[in-house]
């Protein structure tokens, strides 16, 4: 392995994954899902080579194998897994997105298809309907999905099978498409992905907890049924662990067998348990219990899935969304729908002063867009065994608040003669604005070959680039007035004062400042 | 190149019983998370123990007969053999020094 990674010719991520991994093999023989295997009592006494009572493939991409051994087949070996820049991909393999409407549904669609992919999704546009209630709207504009579709196949000549549906209130639709597409892989992007519009009010929380947790729980029982085989990439998010306070580290999901209780002169590895979550929002609650659910349905049925804890995302760029302006992905940055650096570059824009809320010390995980995409692919590559639930923390970098404020002021500044202004204004969450972080974010770059493209300024410059053109400038100008947060954890009603503003920051252009 | 062998119903007579050093064994699941979060733990005892002890990996639901000869109930469950017989048996995640404690029993 050295020697090859010397020659720069390092094996793809996936190579050595085999059958055992694949989701177009039925396994047939004795499979004991129910037991777990937690009961190996009956004595098989004479057991050959040839008894039912081992497990056995048999492949539905190539019959001719007959049956077979599910560990003799590698990637690597097998015609049906092609070579790809992200590792191995099944040729034609069967995505199914949910939430195919939403910022990062739709950028993922037309990502996947350009490689090859045959990408099903649904949605029932709630999305656009939230962002609506709120009276904001995306400042990057969309097309409706039908232009989108017709958009794809034009540009890029990407067929996308779409469904619209709730699968939360439609569970039979779910079930009707699943069972037509049979997927060999589902990404659930299909939530309420938003902390403040959960804490509105008693209608908002309840509405985003049932949303999540129940669409999820009724997905995950579809699957057992129907594609039990198929791989669940389920998004999850860093702020599931919060910012705990003890300073521990934030493991992926799952404490690593090196981590050691340690009680009463005794001591145990707490490998494999799930580490203590301390969410932040009722949102994250929601997915606290979107994790427990999708934990147990794997330990219950063998079902297999990524639980994907995702940094904040920001950006507005990949190569296939930025071919044409029907195919861009929304960008939101009202306080309920707009992560923070997608909000800090529209403030920039038109010289609202960005706002940090109280200390501004606070630090999180981020992940760009493209890169968020790079890490999803490689997961979709590398299917997880039967059974087996794992945990990635998704994320390239953490950063405080502060820094990130900075670094849009300095690019805007810099590269843009835009100068900024930032302000600190009340923080309207419970959070602690001064706090420890260490989070781990190993296995994404370690076993699944994982390499940020994205640098922080690389991509504000690009948000900027897009931003400042004047019909989207004008966009952002007439939702200015929904960027102060007025929703307060406490549930009082008023908009947040200013605490601070701190001075312009005003670089030197730079001898490549950006004129449109 | 993984340090750890992968134990089969077929080679574990050849691997285990035969083997002139002693070995220690990890019946675990695909669906077993603690067994999961073991990987890098055993392959660096593996790689520390090199030449001295054999470190190998069973998987229960591949190979139902070597795991049902075992009893094996729960997983992880580790058993250190000598000369094909059984000195030492742990069900569940293991510390590292945990671990070295059964190995230093051969």
């Amino acid at each position: 392995m050295t020697a090859n990674r010397q020659k720069g010719n390092m094996k793809a991520h996936n190579a050595q994954c085999t059958c055992w991994n694949c989701p177009a093999i039925d396994l047939t023989g004795k499979v004991d899902f129910r037991a777990c295997g937690q009961s190996r009592e009956v004595f098989t006494e004479g057991l050959d080579e040839d008894s039912e009572a081992y497990i056995v493939a048999e492949c539905k991409r190539r019959k001719e194998l007959g049956l077979f051994d599910p560990m003799t087949i590698t990637f690597e070996e097998c015609p049906e897994w092609k070579s790809t820049p992200y590792g191995y991909l099944l040729k034609n393999m069967r995505v199914m997105i949910l939430g195919i409407d939403g910022y990062l549904g739709w950028t993922l669609a037309l990502w996947l298809g350009s490689l090859g992919c045959e990408v099903s999704g649904v949605d029932n546009f709630s999305r656009r309907d939230w962002v609506k209630e709120r009276g904001a709207h995306t400042v990057v504009p969309i097309s409706r999905m039908t232009e989108r579709l017709h958009a794809a196949k034009e540009v890029l000549g990407i067929n996308i099978n779409f469904r619209q549906m709730d699968i939360l209130k439609e569970r039979d639709k779910l079930r009707e498409f699943i069972e037509e597409v049979k997927p060999e892989a589902i990404v659930h992007y299909g939530e309420c992905p938003s902390a403040p519009y959960s804490m509105i009010d008693i209608d908002h929380a309840t509405f985003v907890q049932q949303n999540n947790v129940l669409g999820t729980l009724g997905l995950l029982f579809t699957m057992r049924d129907l594609v039990p085989e198929s791989s669940l990439i389920k998004l999850g998010t860093m702020g599931e662990y919060g910012t705990p306070l003890t300073g521990r580290p934030l493991f992926e999901g799952v404490f690593p067998a090196n981590a050691v209780l340690h009680w009463d002169d005794r001591e145990w590895s707490l490998g494999g348990e799930l580490t203590p979550r301390d969410p932040v929002s009722f949102y994250h609650v929601s997915k606290v219990q979107d994790t427990y659910n999708v934990y147990e349905a794997c330990k219950y049925w063998w079902l297999r899935s990524y639980d994907v804890m995702q940094g904040v995302i920001y950006g507005v760029n990949t190569p296939q969304v930025a071919t044409d302006t029907r195919l861009r992905t929304r960008l939101d940055i009202d306080e309920w729908f707009g992560t923070v650096i997608n909000r800090f570059v529209a403030q920039a824009v038109i010289g609202f002063p960005l706002t940090m809320y109280g200390a501004g010390e606070q630090i999180r995980g981020f992940i760009g867009l493209e890169d968020a995409m790079q890490c999803m692919t490689q997961l979709i590559a590398h299917p997880p065994e039967p059974g087996q639930y794992d945990v990635v923390n998704q994320m390239s970098g953490f950063y405080s608040i502060n820094h990130l404020a900075h670094t849009v002021a300095k690019v805007a500044s810099r590269d843009f003669a835009i100068p900024v202004t930032i302000q600190r204004v009340e923080n309207p969450r419970v959070e602690s604005d001064i706090h420890p972080f260490e989070p781990i974010y190993n296995k994404l770059p370690d076993q699944f070959g994982f390499k940020p493209q994205v640098t922080l300024e690389g991509e504000i410059y690009r948000m900027l680039e897009l931003l400042t053109q004047p019909h989207i400038k004008q966009r952002i100008e007439e939702k200015k007035h929904l960027i102060l947060p007025r929703t307060w954890w406490s549930g009082i009603k008023k908009q947040v004062e200013t605490l601070e503003v701190l001075e312009e920051i005003k670089y030197e252009p730079s001898s490549t400042t950006y004129r449109p | 190149m993984s340090q750890v062998l992968r134990l089969t119903d077929r080679n574990f007579e050849e691997e285990v019983f035969q083997s002139q050093i002693p070995v220690l064994v990890e019946f675990s699941a695909s669906w077993c998370v603690p067994s999961q979060q073991m990987k890098p733990m055993l392959e660096a005892v593996a790689k520390e123990y090199a030449g001295k002890l054999k470190l190998g990996n069973l998987n229960v639901d591949q190979n139902p007969k070597t795991a049902s000869q075992y009893h094996i109930m729960g997983c992880p469950t580790f058993i250190l053999l000598n000369s094909g017989k059984a000195i030492s048996r742990r069900v569940g995640a293991q510390s590292k020094k945990q671990l070295l404690e059964m190995i230093s029993l051969t």
